[in-house]
C-alpha cells in the first residue's frame, strides 16, 4: 500500500508519516502543493492524505486538478483546528473524506482505510447480501440473521449494524459512526453513540459463544471474528 | 498653503454663503424698490419733454422758425417754476431763443436723451436732462428739464443702499459666527469627549443639554454606542480571563502530571492515555470556543437554506433515546413535519445536542425530558423540559454565557459551553433563548421564524 502524504508542517508530516510506516504502509512526503501535484500525477498511489492549506499550490487546487484529469485516488483532506465547516467546499473540490486537526492518529487510520476499502469496493457490484462470520444481513429483505437465528433490529440499529459490516475488520470511530448513520458532522460530545452500540452489541453477541462487536479502547469499535 | 483654520470651519463657510445669499437679495429688493419709485419719476420728466417737444415740433412746421421762436420766448415767460430748459440754435449754434444763453459745451448722449449741466449764472451748475431736434435748415432746437431733485433723490438712495447693505452683510456675518460659533461649540465638546475615549479613557460619555435638539440626538447615539462598546469590551475581557482561567487548571494538572511522568524510569501505558484523554477534553473545549465565535462571526449565515426543524428534533431525539432508556428516563418527542426554518441543519442539530446532552445529564434516573416543535403564527418553539433540579431564576441569565456552571455541577463533565453555543446559534437563526422553570426542572425554549412558504424547498439528505 503505498500513501502520498501533501502537509507542509514537518512535525504533522513526520508524525503521520511514522504511524503509516509502522502500519505497513509505504508513504512519501512533499511539503509543498506543486511537487505533491506532479508526485500524485505521476507516480501510482493507493490513497493521498492532503493539507488544504499549503504553500504554492492550495491543497484544494491539487485534488480539483487530478480529478479533471481522472485521477481518482482516494483523498482524505486535513484542515485546522476551527475550520470544521469547510467540509463541504473540501468534498466539493472533489476529496473523499475530511479530518479536522488536531486529530488522533487511530482516527486518521480508521478513515484511510475506510476510504481504500470504498474505492476498491466501488467497481464491483452493490452486495445484496453481508456476512461477518455466522452473522448474515440481507439488505434487500431488511433481515440479520446469526447462526440461523433471526434478529430483531429498530431501522437505526439496522443501519448502524449495516456500516459496521461495510467496514468490518476495520475501525469504526464514534465520529465516523455519526456522519455514516445519522448523517451529522460535528463531535458526538457524550456516550450517545456508545449507549446505540452496546444496545446492538446485546442483540447480535449476547446470546453467542463469539462476540463480534469488539471495543477498540480510546477510538471506536471493530466488527470482526477474530478479538 | 492651507486656509487658516476659521476659514476651514463648515460654519465659517456657511456664514458665508449666508451673507452672499442675504446681500444678493437686499440688492435685488433695493433694485426693485428704486425701479418703481426713482424710475418712475424719471420716465415721467421723460414724457414731459417728449410731449413739450412734439408740441414744438408742431408749432414749428405750422408757424416756421420765427413762430418757434415766440412759442418758446412765451413758455420761457410762463415757466414759474423756472424748471423747463428751451434753446434754439442756427447753424453756427448761436442762440436765437430760449432759456439757456449758449448751446452747452458738454453732452452725455444716453440713446436719444443727452444729459448736461446748464450754468446758472452765479457759478452754480444744474443738471438737465433734454432732447435735441433738428428743425429748417441747420437749425436745432433742445427742450429739457431741470432734474437736479431726481439727482439728489437718486443720491440719498444710493446711499442708503450701501449703507443698509453694508449693515445687512455685517448683521448676517454677526448672526452666522454667533450661530455657528454656538454650534461649533458643541461639536468641539464631542470631539473633545472622542478625543479622550480614544485615549483609552472608555467611562467618557458626550455631555447632553437637554435641549432635545439634534446635537443632543447625536451626543445620545453616540453615548449608546458606546455604552454598547463598553459592554462589548467587558464581555471580551471575562471571555478571556474566562478562557484564561478555565484552561490554565487543567493544563497545569496535564503538565503536572506529565513531569511526574518523566521522572519515572518506565511510565505506564495507562497514565500516558489518561494524559491523551486530558489533552482531548482541552483541544475539545478549544473547539467548541472557536466554533461559538465562528457562529457568532455571522460565518454560516451565507448558506443559511429553509430546514425541517421537526425532522432534526425528531433525529436528535432518536440519538438521544438509547442513552435516556439506559437511565430509565422517558424522552418524549413531539414535532409536527415541515416545521420549515431557515438555518443551517448541523448548527440547529448541535444545538439541540447539547440541550439533550444537558437533559439527560442532569435529569435523575427514572425522571422525563420532553421535546416538543410547536407552531406559532410566525414561528416555530423548540422546547425542551426535563425534571431535572433547573437552574434557580437568579443564574439563569449567566448560564448563558461561556464558563458557566453551576456550583452543583462541577462534578459531572462538561465544559460550561454548551448553553453559550445554543444562545449564539439562536442569535445567529434570529432566534430568541428562553431558560424557564418547570417545577421541578428546567424548560429551554427557542423560538425561530418559520421560513417564507415561497422560499426554495428544504434541503432533503
Amino acid at each position: 500500500m503505498r500513501i502520498l502524504i501533501i502537509e507542509d508542517d514537518k512535525q504533522v508530516a513526520s508524525f503521520i508519516s511514522k504511524g503509516l510506516t509502522e502500519a505497513g504502509w509505504n508513504v512519501d512526503h512533499a511539503d509543498n502543493g506543486k511537487d505533491g501535484l506532479f508526485l500524485a500525477a505521476t507516480e501510482r498511489y493507493d490513497a493521498l492524505i492532503v493539507d488544504r492549506m499549503l504553500p504554492v499550490v492550495d491543497g484544494l487546487a491539487v485534488i480539483r486538478t487530478l480529478r479533471a484529469s481522472h485521477n481518482s485516488t482516494p483523498a482524505l483532506v486535513l484542515s485546522a483546528l476551527g475550520e470544521v465547516d469547510d467540509r463541504v467546499e473540501g468534498l466539493k473540490a472533489g476529496g473523499d473524506d475530511y479530518l479536522v486537526k488536531p486529530f488522533a492518529f487511530s482516527e486518521l487510520l480508521a478513515r484511510l482505510e475506510a476510504l481504500m476499502r470504498r474505492s476498491a469496493a466501488a467497481g464491483a457490484a452493490p452486495a445484496t447480501v453481508l456476512e461477518v462470520g455466522d452473522l448474515k444481513m440481507d439488505l434487500l429483505r431488511r433481515e440479520v440473521h446469526r447462526g440461523g437465528r433471526k434478529i430483531d433490529l429498530q431501522p437505526r440499529e439496522f443501519q448502524l449494524l449495516e456500516f459496521l459490516m461495510r467496514h468490518a475488520g476495520q475501525v469504526v470511530t464514534r465520529t465516523m459512526l455519526l456522519e455514516g448513520v445519522w448523517d451529522y458532522h460535528f463531535d458526538p460530545q457524550t456516550n450517545v453513540i456508545d449507549v446505540h452500540v452496546s444496545r446492538l452489541r446485546s442483540k447480535i453477541d449476547r446470546d453467542f459463544p463469539t462476540p463480534l462487536l469488539h471495543t477498540v479502547r480510546g477510538v471506536g469499535y471493530r466488527l470482526d471474528t477474530t478479538p | 498653503m492651507r486656509l487658516p483654520a476659521l476659514f476651514r470651519t463648515t460654519i465659517f463657510q456657511l456664514t458665508l454663503v449666508y451673507m452672499a445669499l442675504f446681500g444678493a437679495s437686499v440688492l435685488a429688493l433695493f433694485t426693485f424698490i428704486y425701479w418703481s419709485t426713482l424710475g418712475y419719476l424719471e420716465r415721467q420728466t421723460e414724457e414731459i419733454i417728449e410731449a413739450e417737444i412734439r408740441g414744438l415740433a408742431e408749432q414749428a412746421e405750422r408757424r416756421g422758425l420765427v413762430g418757434l421762436a415766440d412759442v418758446i420766448a412765451e413758455r420761457v415767460r410762463r415757466d414759474s417754476e423756472r424748471r423747463s430748459v428751451y434753446l434754439l440754435v442756427d447753424a453756427a449754434l448761436r442762440p436765437i431763443a430760449g432759456n439757456v444763453t449758449h448751446w452747452p459745451e458738454r453732452l452725455d448722449r444716453r440713446g436719444e436723451w443727452v444729459d448736461f449741466l446748464k450754468s446758472d449764472g452765479d457759478g452754480g451748475y444744474t443738471p438737465v436732462r433734454a432732447l435735441v431736434l433738428g428743425v429748417g435748415p441747420g437749425f436745432r432746437l433742445l427742450v429739457g428739464r431741470d432734474v437736479r431733485e431726481l439727482e439728489q433723490i437718486n443720491e440719498v438712495f444710493r446711499r442708503a443702499s450701501v449703507w443698509g447693505l453694508g449693515l445687512t452683510m455685517g448683521l448676517s456675518l454677526l448672526g452666522g459666527l454667533l450661530i455657528g460659533f454656538s454650534a461649533q461649540r458643541r461639536l468641539a465638546q464631542i470631539n473633545r469627549t472622542t478625543r479622550q475615549i480614544i485615549a483609552g479613557n472608555l467611562s467618557q460619555r458626550v455631555p447632553v443639554t437637554g435641549a432635545g435638539d439634534e446635537h443632543d440626538e447625536l451626543a445620545e447615539n453616540l453615548n449608546a454606542m458606546l455604552d454598547q462598546i463598553e459592554k462589548l469590551m467587558a464581555g471580551l475581557r471575562h471571555v478571556g480571563d474566562s478562557v484564561a482561567h478555565d484552561l490554565r487548571s487543567p493544563l497545569t494538572r496535564l503538565r503536572a502530571r506529565l513531569e511526574s511522568l518523566a521522572n519515572e524510569p518506565a511510565p505506564s501505558r495507562e497514565d500516558l492515555e489518561a494524559c491523551v484523554v486530558q489533552a482531548d477534553a482541552l483541544l475539545a473545549t478549544f473547539n467548541a470556543l472557536l466554533r461559538i465565535a465562528r457562529i457568532e462571526s455571522g460565518a454560516y449565515r451565507s448558506a443559511f437554506a429553509p430546514v425541517d426543524l421537526g425532522r432534526i428534533a425528531r433525529d436528535v431525539c432518536e440519538l438521544y433515546q438509547a442513552a435516556a432508556d439506559e437511565r430509565g428516563i422517558t424522552l418524549e418527542c413531539d414535532a409536527p413535519v415541515d416545521a420549515l426554518v431557515v438555518g443551517d441543519r448541523e448548527l440547529l442539530a448541535q444545538a439541540l445536542t447539547n440541550l439533550l446532552d444537558n437533559a439527560v445529564k442532569y435529569t435523575p434516573d427514572g425522571g422525563r425530558i420532553e421535546v416538543r416543535v410547536a407552531a406559532t403564527p410566525r414561528a416555530y418553539t423548540l422546547t425542551v423540559a426535563d425534571s431535572g433540579p433547573g437552574i434557580p431564576e437568579s443564574e439563569r441569565e449567566r448560564m448563558l454565557e461561556r464558563f458557566t456552571r453551576l456550583d452543583g455541577s462541577r462534578s459531572l463533565p462538561g465544559n460550561g459551553l454548551g448553553l453559550a453555543l445554543v444562545k449564539a446559534v439562536a442569535e445567529q437563526h434570529d432566534g430568541r433563548l428562553a431558560l424557564g422553570d418547570r417545577r421541578p426542572g428546567l424548560v429551554v425554549e427557542l423560538e425561530l421564524p418559520a421560513a417564507e412558504p415561497d422560499a426554495p424547498s428544504a434541503r432533503t439528505r
